[in-house]
């Protein structure tokens, strides 16, 4: 089945898709009126930076067996086998933080949410955006990535990709022609800029 | 695809270009929108910084991420930084548009424009006479000499106040002062806000939006009414004459040449060079039945309101009108050019003519237009438009062309009233006119196209508000039939026995986007005449599918200038609700007006009645409750 793909060479750390899953999130899926809720929708993906300063989408990868389920003492982790979802229960959270403790990748945070009860904070991370599935939907963070660092489609059609462009790059005479040139310039000299800081 | 094409445009012509260009492969606007949504969320709500290059900047809305920039610039000041940035390169076009015709007017005093000459010197002498101008006996060379210079000293000013703000009532000028938005010199205001945005020097975001009203009024009171002033001067003041419009008015056995931009200095010249006998002949020589000169946008609107020229589309329809394949020739000035007609032209015959020295465009032949070769380079290139008449392939015009009434400048205004606005005031008085409004500014694909135009302003004058409008909205309305005499029928009955008495339609054509000038001076005069201020009159502006930087500053000025102007899409200022609530109700405490933003133009109108009403109200005359 369909999943989130993440290809961080691609991702230009614009964090378009922490305001996409946000408003996804919200009670009013509109990202103007989003910002004025309470308690204040926040991402369940997050852009961090790279040594060289390069973006990385950092979301939930859905594990089987998912430490964080298995960390759950009250049961609020399930798996939703139709997308292979690992979701949390608001309304079983009991807010200890095992499960974020458990997670290798520290994708999960800890605040209100408009699909908790009122005034408690609970732990939140990606749903594969379940809701937006159901309604025929790609995941928000996916339709809004314009560099292509997230897809939606078969894990195994984009490892083939993969495989095929990592083939080609190491083919003799490839001439090595990036992806993006422009892209791929700027990072190189924000990676000069860094071995500079070295010297 | 006929869905898609609905869903796009409410104009018949624009649906069938649509479906045309669909089934030519052609890229349309509408296109590269929908490829670039959803749109980056920190550009559209202001809230991401490129000023310098310790940048760029963006500040998380939702609180996770960064709360300020790298300088420490928080969502109000980038917010605030950015629009003012707008205004700025709104004013500094509109004004650098004006620059141009000054320099044609001092070109022209010199006798080095042959071709060009001074069309209305009534006008010349009235406006030497307020730049203290001694004009008796003077032959008119010499007093544009003298006016080319006094205004381009209003450009780069070492005065306190531009000249032509005295035409604003008194009491807007005091309160200018002493707001200290008083604009000083048309250069110096663009200049300053680029000063006060660079980092580290104006970070009050509330001091940055007040001189951003300022720079606005650099642009309103200065740099767009020189515009309009010396085109009239050089090219004559409109007077209401006929017209067409829609993509039908290209011909099909005709050569077929569109002018499209904002500058009248080009398009003037080639309606010379397209009336010229020889080049006609030629034309017929070559199997055409005649030259048809058609325009695009505001330098369109410009050959509309002056002598009649009909005029093919606004904004939206710049790349479906090539569609047509009728376009032997397409020569464009500056602004609102989309950078893909060249492209656009390549799949057909059209040869696409780049004119101004300050603008380049891909898949264009550059020919420079100049006052002193202008005359000699239009017909060079008509006569080329003629050869290329042959070459056209298969045409497709699908509707018939609108007729519409255009031309109504202050003058022609009053001078359907009878020289003073005393019988407008007095059916505003009585109630048979609530108010007027204008409806200006752009379209924008995110924003059907001509429906926030064309529904609002139907809604207007169905109650009795007389609409007054420039730009693409005009063409909107022109193209709707609301800019005949018999649109009087779409009116209520107050208006609709005003108009008819009168003559006139209920929408009336004041010009380009820098005519809007011409209803800040009619707001004037009619202030004037009631003795009071801009900002207690029942008018109101709006601009419901704005996009373009201009339309910033024109609704700047708008606001500065007592209007309440209501704009379709949201700026991107609501990273800072802090912004927003000043524009929209603190401006009310200094300068008598505020903004509303309402995309939906059944509610705009809704807004503006209801404004209306309640200056209505304050005037002491008879007040409907909406
Ligand atoms: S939207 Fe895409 S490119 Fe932008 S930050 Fe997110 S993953 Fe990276
Ligand atoms: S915080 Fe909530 S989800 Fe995490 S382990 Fe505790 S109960 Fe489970
Ligand atoms: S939250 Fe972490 S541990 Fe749990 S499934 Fe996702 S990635 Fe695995
Ligand atoms: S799948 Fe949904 S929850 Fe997960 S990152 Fe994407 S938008 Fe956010």
């Amino acid at each position: 089945m369909k999943q989130v793909v993440v290809h961080p060479e691609r991702c230009v750390g614009c964090m378009q898709c922490m305001l996409a899953c946000a408003t996804a999130h919200s009670k009013t899926l509109h990202l103007f009126t989003a910002v004025r809720e309470d308690p204040l929708p926040k991402p369940r993906i997050h852009v961090g930076a790279g040594i060289h300063g390069e973006g990385f989408p950092n979301r939930c990868r859905h594990c089987d067996p998912a430490p964080c389920m298995l960390a759950c003492l009250p049961g609020a982790i399930s798996r939703i086998p139709e997308t292979n979802t690992v979701v949390i229960d608001p309304d079983t959270c009991i807010n200890c933080a095992s499960c974020a403790m458990a997670c290798p990748f520290g994708v999960i945070r800890y605040h209100g949410d408009a699909a908790a009860p009122p005034g408690k904070a609970v732990a939140v991370k990606c749903d594969n955006c379940t809701a937006r599935q159901k309604k025929g939907m790609v995941p928000a963070c996916v339709e809004v990535c314009k560099s292509g660092a997230l897809t939606f489609e078969e894990p195994a059609s984009a490892l083939g990709r993969k495989t095929r462009e990592v083939a080609r790059s190491v083919s003799r005479d490839a001439g090595g022609e990036p992806i993006a040139p422009g892209f791929a310039l700027l990072n190189a000299v924000k990676r000069s800029q860094i071995e500079m800081e070295k010297r | 695809m006929l869905k898609d094409a609905e869903k796009r445009t409410v104009t018949e012509d624009g649906r069938l270009m649509l479906e045309k260009a669909e089934k030519d492969r052609i890229e349309t606007v509408w296109d590269r929108y929908a490829a670039q949504t959803p749109q980056c969320g920190y550009c559209e709500m202001g809230l991401s910084c490129r000023i310098c290059n310790m940048g760029p900047c963006r500040i998380d809305p939702f609180g996770e991420g960064p709360r300020q920039g790298v300088c420490g610039a928080d969502a109000d000041i980038i917010v605030a930084r950015n629009l003012g940035r707008m205004v700025a390169a709104g004013a500094a076009a509109h004004s650098d548009h004006g620059r141009d015709l000054v320099e044609v007017l001092a070109a022209v005093a010199e006798g080095k424009a042959p071709g060009y000459g001074i069309a209305d010197p009534d006008k010349l002498k009235r406006v030497a006479a307020e730049y203290g101008i001694e004009t008796e006996g003077k032959p008119p060379h010499a007093v544009a000499g003298a006016l080319a210079d006094a205004m381009m000293g209003d450009f780069g000013s070492r005065r306190k106040e531009l000249s032509m703000v005295r035409r604003a009532p008194a009491k807007r000028r005091e309160l200018w002062r002493k707001t200290g938005i008083m604009p000083r010199g048309i250069d110096r205001e663009t200049s300053e806000m680029m000063h006060r945005t660079h980092m580290g020097v104006d970070n009050g975001w509330q001091s940055l939006l007040l001189h951003a009203l300022r720079n606005a009024l650099s642009d309103g009171w200065g740099g767009s009414m020189i515009a309009t002033e010396v085109s009239d001067i050089l090219f004559g003041t409109p007077k209401p004459s006929a017209n067409t419009v829609n993509v039908g008015v290209l011909k099909a056995d005709q050569v077929n040449i569109i002018v499209h931009g904002h500058n009248p200095v080009v398009s003037e010249m080639l309606l010379q060079a397209c009336q010229s006998p020889d080049i006609i002949d030629l034309a017929k020589a070559k199997g055409a039945a005649g030259i048809n000169l058609a325009g695009l946008c505001c330098t369109g609107n410009e050959l509309l309101m002056r002598h009649g020229i009909p005029m093919a589309g606004n904004h939206l329809m710049t790349e479906l009108v090539i569609a047509t394949g009728a376009v032997d020739m397409m020569l464009v000035d500056y602004q609102c050019i989309m950078p893909s007609l060249g492209k656009t032209a390549s799949c057909y015959h059209t040869l696409m003519i780049s004119t101004s020295d300050k603008a380049r465009f891909p898949g264009m032949t550059h020919r420079e237009f100049h006052p002193e070769n202008a005359r000699d380079l239009a017909r060079d290139l008509v006569k080329e438009a003629v050869e290329n008449f042959g070459r056209r392939g298969r045409v497709y015009i699908p509707v018939e062309p609108v007729p519409s009434l255009g031309g109504f400048s202050v003058e022609a205004i009053l001078g359907a009233l009878g020289g003073t606005p005393d019988p407008l005031l007095d059916a505003v008085k009585d109630g048979r006119i609530r108010g007027a409004a204008g409806v200006v500014g752009c379209n924008n694909p995110k924003i059907k196209h001509d429906y926030g135009h064309i529904t609002l302003t139907r809604q207007l004058i169905e109650n009795d508000i007389l609409v007054l409008d420039t730009g693409c909205a005009a063409i909107a309305n022109a193209k709707a039939g609301f800019k005949v005499a018999e649109a009087a029928e779409y009116a209520g009955p107050g208006l609709k026995a005003v108009c008819s008495a009168l003559g006139i339609p209920p929408v009336l054509h004041m010009g380009s986007c820098v005519d809007n000038v011409r209803i800040l001076l009619l707001a004037s005069a009619l202030a004037d005449s009631l003795g009071c201020d801009i900002s207690d009159l029942p008018v109101a502006g709006s601009a419901p599918e704005w996009y373009s930087e201009k339309a910033v500053s024109i609704g700047a000025y708008f606001v500065a200038s007592g209007v309440y102007t209501v704009l379709g899409p949201m700026p991107p200022i609501t990273g800072s609700m802090n912004v927003v609530k000043l524009l929209t109700e603190g401006l009310n405490d200094v300068v008598g007006a505020g903004f509303a933003v309402e995309p939906d133009p059944e509610k705009a109108g809704i807004l503006i009645r209801r404004h209306i009403e309640s200056k209505r109200k304050q005037l002491g005359l008879d007040a409907r409750s909406v």
